[in-house]
Formats: C-alpha cells, sequence, structure tokens
C-alpha cells in the first residue's frame, strides 16, 4: 500500500504522540522503582499518568480525525542498505484506536485502585498494567510491521504477568503460561509473515509496501500475519487460553481479555487489510465465522460470569475477524471500538460483584464460587448501581436498540449480506452463521443477567452485600454511558455515524458501505433479538449441562492429545537418544578403546616386558651365582683366588 | 741336590703351612700368624735366591726390607685386631660382616 | 605504526599470571586482586581499541611481528608469524570476552580452595580466549585454541561438582578430536598456500588473510581452487571445509557431537560454566566464519543447506532435550544448544542480515547465557540442590532473584526489546530470504526453525511455572531458611548483564554497524567464490 501520507511533523508528536504512547511507560518504571515504603503512592500516580496519557490521545484523535495520515520516520538499525525503522504511522483508525485504549486503560486504572486495594503486590499490578498500555498503544499507532511485532509480543509478556499476577494459585500460573504459549504459537506464524514480507518487499513500513511486486510471497504474508491474529485474538484452533486466561484479577480481564489486547488482532486485520489476497481472505472470514459459532455456544454452556464473558468475547472477535474475511474491515473496525467499551463496562460490573462477594465471605468466613451464576440470584436490590450497569452493557452486547452494540453488529451484518449476494452461493452459508451468532448472544447475555440479578437469591442471603466504593463505580459509569447509541452515531438506527465515516474513508468507496443495500435489515434484526430474548426467558430456568458445550467442543483436550502430548513425548525420546544413543555411543567407543588398550598393556607386558625381563634375568642369575663364590667368607675368598692362580699358572705351565 | 735347593724347598714348605693357616684357621690372630709365615717363606726364598745368583747382595737386602714391614705390618695388623675385637667381641672374619651388601 | 592494544589484551593476563606464581599461595585474598586488576587493566585497553576503531575498515589494529622461520629447503620455508588484528567480527566478541571475564572473576571472588592456582588458571585461560579472538595466523590461532584447552579442564576437574571427572575428560575429549580434525585441515592449508610475491623459494605460511585469496594456491597442490583432488564423494576442499565445521561444531556445539556441553556445565562451577557458555562456545562460531566459510567458500555454498539443516536440528532438538531436563542446570544448557543453532542458520543464509544476526546472536547468547548461569549458580550457592521439581513458588521467597530469572528467561527466548530478539529476528528474516538472495537456504528451512520460538518458550515458561510460581514449598534435603534473596555481589554481576542485553536489544545500531560492513563483506566474498568455481567446473 503506497499512501499519500506527510510527514509527522516534530510538533504534533511532541504535543500528542509520544506524550500519550510514553507516559505509560513512564507510569510502569515508576510504580517498578517506587520502594515498598512508599508503596501507596503507586495507586495514585498510576492513573495520574494515565489520564495524562488519554487526554493527549483524544487530542491527538481530536485534531487528526479525518485528516490525512501522518507518518514519522526514524532508522532504528541499517543492515546492507536495507532499513529497519521506527515508524509511526497515524491515521484515523489508529488514532480511535489509540484514544479508546488509552480511555479503557485509564478507567480500569482507576477501577484497579478499589479492587486491587488489598493487594500486596499492587506495585507490580500497576507497572504491568502500565507497560501493557505503552504497548497496546505502541502496536496501534506503529507502522512498521517489526515494530508492531516488537509491540505485539510485548503486549504477550505484560499480559502473562498480569494473568499470573496472583501466581501462587497454581491455576493462574498455567493459564498464563498457557496463553503466552498459545499466542507464541501465532506468533512464530507471524514471524513467517515477516520473513515473506522482508524478502518480497525489502522493508516493513506500512506506507513503502508495494503490494503489487512481492515476489509472490502475499499470500504467505497474509498467511503468517493471520497466524498471528489467531493466538492474539483468540481464533480457531488457537483460543483455548482465554476461558483460561480468566484466572487473572477482573480488571486484567476487562482491559486485556476483551477490550485492547485481544482486538489487537482484529486491529492488525483491519490495519493492514491490503496486504491479503483474496484466498486469505476468505480463510480469513471463514475462521471467524467458525470461532464466532464456538464462542457463542460454548458461552451458552458455561456457568462461570467470567468464562461466559470470555466466551462471549471470543466470539464478537470472531464476528470482526470474519468481517475482515468478508472485505469490511470498517465495520469489523466499528464493532472493535463499541465492544471495547461494553465488554469492558461488562467484566468491571462482574468484577464489582465478585468483589463485594468475596468481602462479604470474607467477613461471614462463608465459602463457595461467588463466579458461579448458578449460587447467585436476585442481586438486584442489593446491587442496583452494578445491576443498571449490567444491564446496559448487557443489552449493547446482546445489540438491543439504541445501543452502540446494534449499530456495529448491524454494519457487520450489511457487510455479510454483501458479500454474500456478490458471490457463491456457500457464501450464505458464513453469512447466515453471523445471523446464528447474533441470535445466541442475547440468549446467554440474558440468560446470565437473569440469574445473577433476578429470582430469588440463593446463597447470598445471609451476606453482607454493598455496593462497590464510588472508585469503582465511576469506570462503570463511563463505560454504560459509552455502551449507548451515540457514542457511534447520532441517529440510532444508522450505523453510518460519526465514528463510521471518520474510520471507513480510509477504504476505497468500492465496498460501497455508504449506501444501504438493505433497508429491511434494522427491522429483521430488531425482530430476531426479539425472538432471542423471548427464547431466553422461556428458558431461563432450563439448566444446559451438556458437557460439550462446556469444554468448548473439547478443543483443549485436542490440543492436548495432538500437541502437547507428543511434543512432551517427543522430548522425552530426545532425552534418550542423548543418553542411550549419542552418550551411548561414546561410552562404548571409549570402553572399546579401554579394552584395546588392556590388551595392548597385556602384550607390552607380557611379550615385550617378558623379553626384557628374560634378559634381566639371565643376567641376574649368572650374577648371583658368582657372588655366590664371595659371600662365605675373606678366606674362601682367597682360597679361590688362589685355586685360580694355581689353575693359571698350570694353564700356562702346560 | 745343593743345599741352595734345600732352603727353597724349606721356603716352599713354610709358604704352603702359612697360607692353609691363612685358609683355614677361622681365629684372625692365626691369620696373622700364617701370613707371618708367608712373609717369612718369602725371606727365606730371597735369600736362597741371592745365594744362587751370589753376584751382589741385593736379595739380602730385600729380605732385610720384608722383614722391617712384616714387623710394621705384625704391629698394626695386631691392633686392629684388637681394635675389631673390642668394637665386635669376636675375632673372626666371617662374623664381621657389616661391609656385606 | 605498530599498534600495541591486542598485544596488551593477551599479554596482561599473562603477565599477572607470572606475577601470581611469585606470591606465595598462603596470600589467597591477593590473587583475586590480582585477577582483577589484570580484567581492568584490559577493559582500559579494550574502550580505547573501541573508540579508535573505525567500522567497515576491514582488519584494523593489526600488529605483525615474524615468529617462526624454518627452511626447509626443497620444501619451501615454513612460517608462522605473530599476526593479530580485529574487524568486525571478533571486535564484538573481544569486547564481550572481556567483559565477561571481569564478571567471572567477579563472580569467582568466593572461591576458597586453592585460590592460587583457580586464579592462575582463570588468567590463562583469559589470554587463550583473547588471543583466539584476536589471531589472524592459523597455527597462531591453533595454538590458542588448543591452550584454552587446558586451563579449561582442570578448572572444570579441580573446582567442579561431584561428576566432575567425568565431565572433564568428556569435555577434553571433545575437544581435542575436534582439534585434530582442525590439525588435519590447516596442515593441508599449509601445503597449499604460499606467500604472494616471494623469491624464487616457495614461503608457506599460516597467514589466514593470504588463504582466502585464490591466487595464492601453488598450481597442483591438494587444495587448489577450481583443481582440488577428488577423494572419495567429495574434493578435498569439500573434505577439508567439512572437517573444520565439525571440528569448530563440536565446540558450538551442534547436534549431535553436542553431548559433552551440558555435562560439563553441569559439573563446572558458576564461573566456568559462565565461561563456558558465554565465550567457548563462541570461538567454535568464530572459527566457522573466520575460518571455515572464508578459505573455503566454494565448500560453503555447496555445505550451505546441509548446515543449515543442522542448524534447524540443533534448535528443535536442543529445545525438545530443554524441556525435558530436570536439572536447571541442564536446562539451560541445552538451551544453548538450541541458540546455537541460529548461529549456524545465520551463517548458512549467506545474506548480510542472516551473517550479522547470526553474530549478533553470539553477542547477546554471550550475555543472556552468563546472566543465566549465574541464575541457576546463585541458587545452587544457597541450597547445593539444581533439580527443578524441588522448587515450587520461589517467587515468593526470593522476589528479586526471581525477577531477575524472569528477565533473563524472557530475553532468552527472544523477547522484543532484548538483545536476543535482533539476533533471532535477524536470521530468520536472513534465513527466509536466502534462497531469493542466490544463498544455500531453502525458504521451508527458515519457517521450520521458527519452531524454536515456541518451543523455547515452552522449556523457559514451564520452568518458571514449576520453580517460580505456585505455592512455596521445597523438597529433597534443602532448607527453606538457606533460600535468601540476592546478595549485593550478585546483584553487582546481574545488573550490567541484564542492562546490556536491555540496551543491545533497544539501541543495535552501534553493534550492527560494527558488524555489518563485515558480513557484507563476507556475504558478497563466498556468493561470488562460491559462482565462479561452479561457473569453471
Amino acid at each position: 500500500m503506497t499512501i499519500s501520507a506527510q510527514i509527522l511533523s516534530a510538533d504534533t508528536l511532541i504535543s500528542g504522540v509520544l506524550p500519550a504512547l510514553l507516559l505509560p511507560l513512564i507510569s510502569a518504571i515508576v510504580c517498578l522503582i517506587v520502594s515498598e515504603k512508599y508503596g501507596w503512592v503507586v495507586a495514585f500516580i498510576s492513573p495520574l499518568f494515565l489520564l495524562v496519557s488519554a487526554a493527549f490521545a483524544v487530542y491527538t484523535c481530536y485534531h487528526q480525525l479525518g485528516s490525512d495520515p501522518l507518518i514519522f520516520n526514524l532508522t532504528w538499525f541499517s543492515v546492507a542498505g536495507r532499513e529497519f525503522d521506527i515508524n509511526l504511522l497515524l491515521n484515523n483508525i489508529s488514532t480511535l484506536m489509540m484514544s479508546v485504549v488509552s480511555v479503557v486503560s485509564f478507567l480500569v486504572h482507576v477501577y484497579s485502585i478499589g479492587y486491587m486495594a488489598d493487594d500486596a503486590a499492587q506495585r507490580r499490578y500497576f507497572s504491568m498494567l502500565g507497560l501493557f498500555t505503552f504497548a497496546m498503544l505502541g502496536i496501534v499507532v506503529s507502522g512498521n510491521f517489526l515494530l508492531l511485532f516488537m509491540f505485539w509480543e510485548l503486549v504477550g509478556f505484560s499480559s502473562y504477568m498480569l494473568i499470573g499476577h496472583w501466581y501462587e494459585k497454581p491455576e493462574a500460573a498455567d493459564a498464563a503460561k498457557r496463553a503466552f504459549l498459545f499466542n507464541r504459537l501465532g506468533d512464530a506464524g507471524f514471524v513467517v509473515g515477516l520473513m515473506a514480507i522482508w524478502s518480497g518487499y525489502g522493508t516493513f513500513n506500512f506506507a513503502d509496501i508495494d503490494i503489487a511486486n512481492g515476489g509472490g510471497w502475499q499470500i504467505v504474508a497474509g498467511i503468517g500475519v493471520l497466524c498471528g491474529v489467531l493466538g492474539k485474538s483468540a481464533q480457531f484452533p488457537l483460543f483455548g487460553w482465554l476461558p483460561k486466561a480468566m484466572e487473572g484479577p477482573t480488571p486484567v480481564s476487562a482491559l486485556i481479555h476483551a477490550a485492547t489486547m485481544v482486538a489487537a488482532g482484529v486491529y492488525l486485520l483491519d490495519r493492514v487489510f491490503w496486504i491479503f489476497a483474496p484466498p486469505v481472505l476468505i480463510t480469513i472470514a471463514i475462521i471467524g465465522a467458525s470461532t464466532a459459532l464456538i464462542g457463542a455456544c460454548a458461552a451458552i454452556g458455561q456457568h462461570d460470569m467470567k468464562r461466559i464473558l470470555a466466551y462471549s468475547t471470543m466470539s464478537q472477535l470472531g464476528l470482526m475477524v470474519m468481517a475482515v474475511g468478508m472485505e469490511a474491515p470498517f465495520a469489523s473496525m466499528l464493532h472493535l471500538i463499541t465492544h471495547a467499551f461494553f465488554k469492558a463496562g461488562l467484566f468491571l460490573a462482574a468484577g464489582c460483584i465478585i468483589h463485594t462477594l468475596h468481602q462479604a465471605q470474607h467477613h461471614s468466613r462463608d465459602s463457595f464460587d461467588v463466579q458461579d451464576i448458578r449460587n447467585l440470584g436476585g442481586l438486584r436490590k442489593r446491587l442496583p448501581f452494578t445491576f443498571v450497569a449490567f444491564l446496559v452493557c448487557g443489552s449493547a452486547l446482546a445489540g438491543l436498540p439504541f445501543f452502540a452494540g446494534f449499530l456495529s453488529k448491524e454494519a457487520i451484518l450489511e457487510a455479510a449480506l454483501h458479500w454474500a449476494s456478490h458471490g457463491q452461493s456457500w457464501r450464505w452459508l458464513l453469512a447466515g452463521s453471523a445471523f446464528v451468532v447474533s441470535f445466541l448472544t442475547p440468549i446467554y447475555t440474558f440468560r446470565m443477567i437473569w440469574k445473577i440479578f433476578m429470582d430469588e437469591e440463593v446463597l447470598t442471603q445471609n451476606l453482607e452485600i454493598a455496593e462497590a466504593p464510588p472508585v469503582m463505580r465511576f469506570p462503570l459509569l463511563i463505560l454504560s454511558i459509552a455502551s449507548l447509541w451515540f457514542a457511534v452515531s447520532f441517529n440510532p438506527f444508522d450505523f453510518n455515524g460519526w465514528v463510521f465515516r471518520n474510520i471507513s474513508d480510509f477504504i476505497p468507496p468500492a465496498a460501497g458501505a455508504s449506501h444501504h443495500p438493505f433497508p429491511w435489515l434494522s427491522f429483521a434484526s430488531i425482530f430476531w433479538i426479539a425472538l432471542a430474548l423471548a427464547l431466553a426467558y422461556f428458558s431461563r430456568n432450563a439448566s444446559i449441562r451438556s458437557r460439550l458445550l462446556y469444554e468448548a467442543f473439547y478443543f483443549d483436550k485436542v490440543i492436548h492429545l495432538s500437541v502437547e502430548l507428543p511434543i512432551n513425548f517427543l522430548g522425552n525420546m530426545t532425552r534418550r537418544l542423548d543418553r542411550k544413543w549419542i552418550d551411548g555411543t561414546l561410552h562404548t567407543a571409549a570402553y572399546t578403546y579401554t579394552i584395546l588398550a588392556h590388551v595392548v598393556g597385556w602384550f607390552d607386558r607380557f611379550a615385550i616386558d617378558g623379553l626384557v625381563d628374560g634378559v634381566a634375568w639371565s643376567a641376574r642369575m649368572v650374577g648371583y651365582s658368582v657372588r655366590r663364590f664371595q659371600r662365605e667368607g675373606v678366606q674362601l675368598y682367597i682360597f679361590w683366588a688362589l685355586f685360580a692362580i694355581i689353575i693359571f699358572i698350570i694353564w700356562t705351565l702346560l | 741336590m745343593t743345599p741352595d735347593y734345600d732352603l727353597l724347598f724349606l721356603g716352599a714348605l713354610l709358604f704352603s703351612a702359612g697360607l692353609s693357616i691363612v685358609i683355614i684357621k677361622r681365629n684372625m690372630i692365626f691369620v696373622l700368624m700364617g701370613i707371618e709365615l708367608l712373609l717369612n717363606s718369602s725371606v727365606l726364598n730371597l735369600v736362597a735366591f741371592n745365594r744362587i745368583h751370589n753376584d751382589v747382595p741385593d736379595g739380602q737386602i730385600f729380605g732385610l726390607f720384608v722383614i722391617v714391614i712384616a714387623v710394621c705390618e705384625a704391629a698394626v695388623g695386631l691392633a686392629i685386631v684388637i681394635q675389631v675385637y673390642r668394637y665386635y667381641q669376636s675375632s673372626v672374619p666371617d662374623q664381621i660382616n657389616e661391609l656385606k651388601e | 605504526m605498530q599498534e600495541i592494544q591486542l598485544s596488551l589484551l593477551i599479554f596482561t593476563p599473562l603477565l599477572a599470571a607470572s606475577i601470581g606464581l611469585l606470591i606465595p599461595a598462603v596470600n589467597s585474598g591477593l590473587f583475586r586482586y590480582l585477577s582483577l586488576v589484570a580484567n581492568l587493566i584490559q577493559i582500559a585497553v579494550i574502550a580505547s581499541v573501541l573508540s579508535l576503531f573505525k567500522s567497515g575498515d576491514g582488519i584494523q589494529f593489526v600488529e605483525y611481528q615474524s615468529w617462526i622461520t624454518i627452511d626447509l629447503g626443497t620444501w619451501g620455508t615454513l612460517r608462522a608469524a605473530y599476526f593479530l588484528g580485529v574487524d568486525g567480527l571478533s571486535l564484538p566478541l573481544v569486547a564481550l570476552s572481556v567483559a565477561i571475564l571481569l564478571i567471572a572473576t567477579i563472580s569467582s571472588w568466593n572461591v576458597k580452595r586453592q585460590t592460587k592456582g583457580y586464579f592462575l588458571l582463570l588468567l590463562l585461560l583469559n589470554a587463550a580466549i583473547i588471543g583466539s579472538f584476536t589471531a589472524l595466523d592459523f597455527l597462531l590461532f591453533y595454538l590458542f585454541f588448543e591452550f584454552m584447552l587446558l586451563p579449561m579442564f582442570f578448572l572444570i576437574a579441580l573446582w567442579g561438582g561431584p561428576r566432575r571427572e567425568y565431565a572433564s575428560i568428556k569435555f577434553f575429549l571433545y575437544t581435542l578430536v575436534g582439534s585434530i580434525f582442525i590439525l588435519v585441515a590447516m596442515i593441508a592449508l599449509y601445503i597449499s598456500v604460499q606467500e604472494p610475491m616471494g623469491s624464487q623459494q616457495i614461503v608457506h605460511s599460516f597467514n589466514l588473510v593470504n588463504m582466502r585469496d585464490w591466487s595464492n594456491y601453488l598450481p597442483g597442490s591438494v587444495l587448489e581452487p577450481g583443481n582440488a583432488r577428488l577423494i572419495g564423494i567429495f574434493d578435498a576442499r569439500q573434505w577439508c571445509f567439512l572437517l573444520l565445521f565439525l571440528g569448530f561444531g563440536i565446540k558450538l556445539p551442534m547436534v549431535p557431537v553436542h553431548t559433552w556441553l551440558p555435562d560439563a556445565h553441569v559439573e563446572a562451577s558458576t564461573p566456568v560454566s559462565v565461561l563456558l557458555a558465554a565465550l567457548l562456545l563462541k570461538i567454535g562460531g568464530y572459527g566457522l566464519l573466520r575460518i571455515a566459510f572464508p578459505l573455503f567458500p566454494d565448500a560453503a555454498a555447496y555445505f550451505g543447506s546441509f548446515v543449515g539443516w543442522v542448524g534447524v536440528v540443533s534448535i528443535i532438538y536442543g529445545g525438545l532435550n530443554a524441556m525435558s531436563s530436570k536439572d536447571l542446570k541442564r536446562m539451560i544448557a541445552y538451551s544453548s544448544v538450541s541458540h546455537m543453532g541460529f548461529v549456524l542458520i545465520g551463517m548458512a543464509s549467506l545474506t548480510p542480515e542472516g551473517v550479522s544476526g547470526s553474530v549478533y546472536q553470539m553477542f547477546s547468547h554471550g550475555i543472556l547465557s552468563a546472566m543465566l548461569f549465574l541464575l541457576a549458580g546463585v541458587v545452587y550457592d544457597r541450597t547445593h540442590d539444581r533439580t527443578i521439581d524441588h522448587y515450587s513458588g520461589l517467587y515468593k521467597k526470593m522476589p528479586v532473584y526471581s525477577t531477575f530469572v524472569l528477565i533473563a528467561f524472557f530475553a532468552s527466548m527472544g523477547l522484543p526489546g532484548f538483545a536476543g530478539f535482533i539476533g533471532e529476528i535477524l536470521v530468520f528474516l536472513g534465513a527466509f530470504k536466502s534462497n531469493s538472495a542466490g544463498g544455500p537456504l531453502h525458504e521451508s528451512l527458515a519457517i521450520i526453525s521458527t519452531v524454536g520460538l515456541v518451543v523455547s518458550a515452552v522449556y523457559f515458561l514451564w520452568t518458571l511455572q514449576r520453580m517460580f510460581f505456585g505455592p512455596f514449598f521445597v523438597k529433597g534435603e534443602i532448607q527453606a531458611d538457606d533460600l535468601t534473596d540476592l546478595r549485593s555481589h550478585e546483584y553487582l554481576v546481574l545488573l550490567p548483564l541484564a542492562t546490556a542485553a536491555l540496551f543491545f536489544g533497544i539501541i543495535p545500531q552501534p553493534l550492527v554497524n560494527v558488524i555489518e560492513p563485515f558480513a557484507k563483506d563476507f556475504t558478497t566474498f563466498i556468493l561470488n567464490a562460491g559462482t565462479s568455481i561452479h561457473s569453471t567446473h
């Protein structure tokens, strides 16, 4: 894609992007080095930094939205004339995403003040949250695949640290590892994509890649990037880590595993949409649709409220990915933004419930699983504020009219219809799955709301439940407001509002989204949702005990059997190979050598030394016999001397 | 047979006797005496040979020298024997084996 | 003007060692200071070298002094020279050596047994390492290369763990076998190469720079380029390349001649492990880049793909073995095998990116493996137990230590922001580009090698999970009270290493600037030579 872009002036950089990007990093460093004695200070400093960062981001967005893209380029290092750049690319979607990320992150920081008030490792927590925000903002603004990949990995690292925040729980440690590994698996694919891009285009800069001259590597590059997305956005088949990641603190789930990090994959697809060749796009659509379906079905089978939300996130992400595959990145982007707000809101509301119930349990020494919705009920009277927030955000998720989710979902449905009507008939299958998902979403959402807030209380009668502190309610309030329709469009039945108009102009108008080809869609989808709500209401007391759904179609088991076990087996094989065969061969060689040495030694001692010894022996024997003459005494010696002289005399005389 | 050759015969007899004493006797004193006998027999022979070739009396002068040496030798030998006896409490040469091997 | 910096680097430790010989062994404290002073002088010298080095000017700080000259009549004249110099390949490694040797001295501060012998051997090893990295005469290089063995053998055999004898003998034999291969190749080269512009008489020399130039090969000699003698399936040049590859590959080490490494590491004491992993392994890679590839460019191009696949096997095989290791040090040792595979792939790619990445990877692995072994030494110092399963939840007990472990592990698995990432990504990019840039590697090799990324994450994360996370407990004969957090001298050596890993991960330009001219020359030289020879065939 060659972008007609202006050079980002130093002024804009310093007054907008850099502070927004670096303040979270500074916050992270400050939190890390502040001494334990002043540990309490991080809970104030960190949100403050984030507030300023968010202000800068929103300011940049306000100035930048709708104008030409800006590029900032700095050579990082160069090898053989090819440059590796630090490249920032500011266009509409990145500035918008930047403000979404920093605002949600700020809200989560504020929320965490209350939620993590009693945690001993607050410094580590806020530090990692800051690092995460920095990395996430880095993904958003970078205009270069390599830089993006670096932030991409850094996001994975901070996510690992945050999921494993309560590392003493073995499940948390395991979940953190699993999340990182699944991400890493995808990232290995991403690296292949990077290699293909480097080999084909000789640059990583979005602006400099000329997609037509790829030397045939466009498909590999696309598949590689897609692999990265699969891991990060928990798409089929690499979604197993997301439900497990709910072991982390709930604000983390809200920020990372709902609003931002998992959305980074979708964001990447939108941002580098131009790199995907048509066959890759179809793959993307199929993967997205299947993830959306699996997620929605699995969400119905769950009892743990955070897991319901996790599977729901997965399903929504699937929808977004599918929309990208259906050549509607702008629709996917819209849903990404609305989803960020209402899903973060839902998680934070769930966090309020969990937090207050935990504290109540702590006082009454009661213990049951507070996240299991079967144990809850009737909380609307006890927690009215949380109830309203949950209801608003849930309605947005379910896609009820007058909520933001309704509009963005409609954008996706319309894109699906448009895509399906312009191709072979099997495309209707994928478009249909989008409708199935949008039918299932209200069902699990409202079942959950019903179980938590309606009916009678099940196990919570005796607990002293109080509404969460204001510091936790404030973010909830903001997010609930942002879940209403005017957050994206002032007309509650037309998604083509102020946000959409601004993000869609970076795509050529050929996708034809500016006019509405399906005017009946709004009514149809209202009817469709009403039907789903009715079904949800009538089945509110039916308990779903499907093991298949609960285990999300046993994908974990499949992965366990097909990946983990063989790898373990291989590991043990190689160890044995090393010990038994390589070292074994060596030892055999060494022993053979030793035996040979002994044989040679024996030969040496008995054959060669024997010869030498024989000579010495005979000499000694002669010496011994001769010595005997001298041994007996002086007189005998004289006698023998005399005897010899006599013999000698006789000898001479004769 | 002239008396000169009798002298030689006597010398040979004395020599044989001295030699057998030196070889056979175990006591060092007797060995010394045997050596004296050997010396005396050689003095006798010197004198006898001087008589046979009697142009100059050098044989007799030799004899005198040998007698003097024999005296010295006897004195030194006896002294050694006494010292050895004091040290080893024995005058049997076979028992004095400190230098052996 | 004759420069003396490199000689200073080599002779400072030797001088210190000979001074040390005169000091009675009773003054055990003195020897550490002696070693430290030698290291500090070296640091000062290398600082001046670094500041005077002009990137892209080829070999610099050359010292040439004739050393051995023997007239062999009809056999020509044998000439070996004291010939030193540094270029973009050796300078980073020399600088790394000086730094790591200082760290090894500091971390040897607590050696109690036979201090005199220990530090004198350390000084000898010091001189031998620097000598191998700077020598440009094959005989001189070989001398230093062999000389390294001796102190190392004794350092493992006398100050090592319970199975030290087995380990040290294994180390010794492996390396000795490797040296014999190198020796054979060296002799073959010696008889085939003459000094340029000699008079009537032929002058045979060991000059590595002359050996690169094909016009210096005697016509009709064994290794004459394009006309080398055929022995079995390969010609003599290819055989010589294979001999050198095997000889240096043992040192690197590559699979399947790597099994000395885990044993040597497990038994060696911490500073010795650090030297072994951070510096001695690099000499294998250095030898390949300095001798095997440039002297036999035709054979290198011919066997490039083979070398690359050996690298891939090393990466995956080493990784799998690391995964199944139960001993912390053994795990780290196998991770070294895995990381050195990247070095092989990078050089075999014959692209500037790949070769730069290869050298960068050696440098970063020098930093990171030193850190990893120091960290493993910390816990071994306290408990004398390195079994991974005997620990759990160490983060709670030793937070600072665990933070360093976390940094070192993530840096080693190539997290961006650390030096390892730059090396690995450059190697990957080079490997994939190789095919289209005329190099020997196929794209599929690059794709398969990315498995290494996943495997390294598996074993490092699994170790983290088992040893550092979860509830705190210890098994076996470990006393929980022994597990105290980092002491100041441990902190003192770990912090600079972590900082260096971060620095070279974020600001690679200075180092890449030094390496890149070498990589570019190397690549063009080998590719041109390789193609020219194939066209004559």
